[in-house]
């Protein structure tokens, strides 16, 4: 099912109405965010200026630390009384980039997620488990939000223990489930060893998956786990640009479509800052079209992707985004929380008893990522008591955890026994392949 | 009182020699000698002659080093005798963190280190009771 017409609209239909809607946020942005038009007068761009999809190229980019220094909400472009609800992502430093929304942004960002659990394969018969973490991320109430406006029943499962997800999916006849790829890699193989055949015991059939990337080894596993039948899709966002619902993939599995009436995707040279042709693949700049609370223009995702304009079998016609393969900058996704280097730096740098080299190494054990850093040890007081050494692992854990969000491994090494750069440290070893 | 180093160590292959190879190069001698191991790391612990010397030439090769106070008491090689000293301290209600003996002392009676957060107690309780305490200077 198609959820809104919107995704169907000849190319030429789809620009007009991008242009009309790009030329609205530029002029409420430019009234109403002074950051923005302080970047706008820096590079003698006005409103007026916007004519065509063309000119979108001479306004300036957004970035992840205009989060960072107008923190928390000096990008907003309405009132506090105006907005009904806060989500949060990390930030690359230890305050996160809080997000907002109006009645409206609410409104149309489920709207958007409908698209996306449509365009997967979800329907008004489905009961829905969402195996996301609830919280201030949006993955979890974004799908929860959406598959609610289609009329699927859901469950707000949340993330981790598995045997009461298991139970539940056993019980309530649990057709569809939401979670990272990875996670439900590791409850099918759970409920496989409880000797259950999700083929044969259970009713589940269609898997929507966010977070972090899926590749095509992944998929491949998912059908081994969950089996055939099982129909696993993909889908995109970040909660800067609104959450899940920027993107999603159709079941023909050719790419994630954009929801281009809302959303104008660019893919630029990360280096150069150049618009790149279609098809070319680059960095992901994506411009939000009629958002009230935070109307974001040319925001750099870091994300490094391509883009497809050839409608697609499933008769939408919407833009799609090929696989992504990567990032421009070094943020990790680890168990689908996105992780700066530099927030586990900064957490670092205030532990006195080791010094400041460190190491991140990345794996995937049983399905699950897990992340070790490594640190030197540098304080001989320590040595009175192995006490003492647990505790100041206790004490790094727990910073770590309050600032990512995520349960990490340290290791204590001896000093001097980490690597030393000359120029840009390439502190993180990332072991997983493709996913798996 | 007896001073002890502790030496930070990963646990892996060679790390314990390369302390042990520092600590001969400065012609330091070690008389006592105990680890005990996490899957990560150890700390080692050591009794030598010269423990200034020996902070200090490990240290230098960027080892985490620490001296701190132990007690060494000298024992009867007799039967009971550990058992024995354990009772005091056990009646004195003094913990012992950890406790290890000399690798080697020619003639003379063998001696147990160990480690206390109640040092001061743990010497009286101990002197109280007739056990010989050792001093560097006798090892």
């Amino acid at each position: 099912m198609i959820w809104a017409k919107e995704e169907t609209l000849p190319r030429s239909e789809i620009e007009a109405l991008q242009l009309a809607k790009l030329k609205d946020s530029v002029r409420y942005i430019y009234d109403r965010v002074k950051p923005y038009r302080d970047k706008m007068d820096a590079a003698g761009v006005k409103p007026e200026d916007i004519r065509t999809l063309d000119d979108l190229k001479r306004l300036p980019f957004t970035y992840k630390a205009d989060f960072k220094d107008n923190y928390p909400d000096g990008l907003f472009a309405v009132d506090k009384k105006e907005i009904v609800r806060y989500h949060a992502s990390s930030g690359t430093t230890g305050k996160p980039t809080v997000v907002g929304y109006t009645r409206n942004d609410l409104e149309m960002w489920l709207n958007n997620v409908a698209r996306i659990a449509c365009m997967g394969g979800a329907s008004s018969e489905d009961v829905a488990q969402i195996s996301f973490g609830y919280g201030t991320f949006t993955g979890a109430l974004g799908l929860h939000g959406g598959l609610e406006k289609i009329g699927a029943s859901v469950i707000p499962m949340s993330s981790g223990n598995t045997n009461k997800q298991i139970m539940f999916l056993q019980d309530m006849g649990v057709t569809l489930l939401v979670a990272t790829p990875s996670y439900a890699l590791h409850l099918g193989e759970e409920i496989r060893k409880r000797g259950i055949d999700p083929a044969k015991d259970l009713k589940i059939r269609i898997g929507l998956f966010g977070g972090e990337g899926m590749t095509e080894p992944m998929r491949d596993e998912m059908h081994k786990v969950w089996g055939e039948q099982f129909i696993c899709t993909q889908n995109y966002g970040m909660s800067e640009l609104c959450g899940p619902g920027v993107a999603g993939e159709c079941t023909e599995l050719c790419g994630m479509h954009v929801n281009e009436d809302w959303f104008i995707p660019e893919i630029i040279d990360p280096v150069t800052e150049e618009v790149l042709p279609p098809g070319e693949r680059g960095e992901l700049v994506v411009t939000c079209l009629g958002k009230e609370a935070l109307p974001l223009m040319r925001y750099r995702t870091g994300d490094m992707t391509r883009l497809m304009y050839e409608p697609c079998r499933c008769g939408r016609t919407t833009a799609r985004i090929e696989n992504l393969s990567g990032r421009a900058d070094d943020m990790l996704v680890i168990r689908g929380v996105n992780v700066f280097p530099t927030q586990i730096e900064e957490v670092l740098l205030k532990i006195e008893e080791i010094g400041p080299h460190y190491e991140i190494l990345v794996e995937r054990r049983n399905r699950l990522d897990v992340m070790t850093i490594s640190v030197e040890l540098i304080d001989d007081r320590l040595l009175d008591s192995y006490a003492k050494l647990s505790e100041l692992e206790a004490r790094i854990k727990s910073a770590l955890k309050s600032q990512l969000g995520l349960a990490t491994q340290i290791r204590l090494v001896a000093p001097n026994s980490l690597k030393r750069f000359e120029g840009k440290a390439k502190r993180v070893t990332d072991l997983r392949k493709d996913g798996l | 009182m007896i001073r002890q180093i502790s030496v930070f160590v990963e646990n892996q292959p060679g790390s314990m020699m390369r302390v042990t190879s520092v600590l001969t190069e400065a012609h330091v001698n070690i008389r006592a000698i105990s680890t005990f191991d996490t899957p990560e790391f150890s700390i080692m612990r050591l009794v030598v002659d010269e423990p200034e010397l020996a902070k200090e030439s490990l240290t230098g090769k960027g080892f985490v080093t620490r001296i701190s106070d132990v007690i060494g008491v000298e024992l009867k090689d007799e039967k009971g005798n550990l058992n024995q000293m354990l009772k005091i301290l056990a009646d004195g209600q003094i913990n012992v963190n950890y406790i290890y003996s000399f690798v080697i002392r020619e003639e003379k009676a063998p001696v147990m280190i160990f480690h206390t957060d109640d040092f001061e107690k743990a010497a009286q309780v101990l002197r109280s009771a007739d056990v010989k305490l050792i001093e560097e200077a006798e090892l």
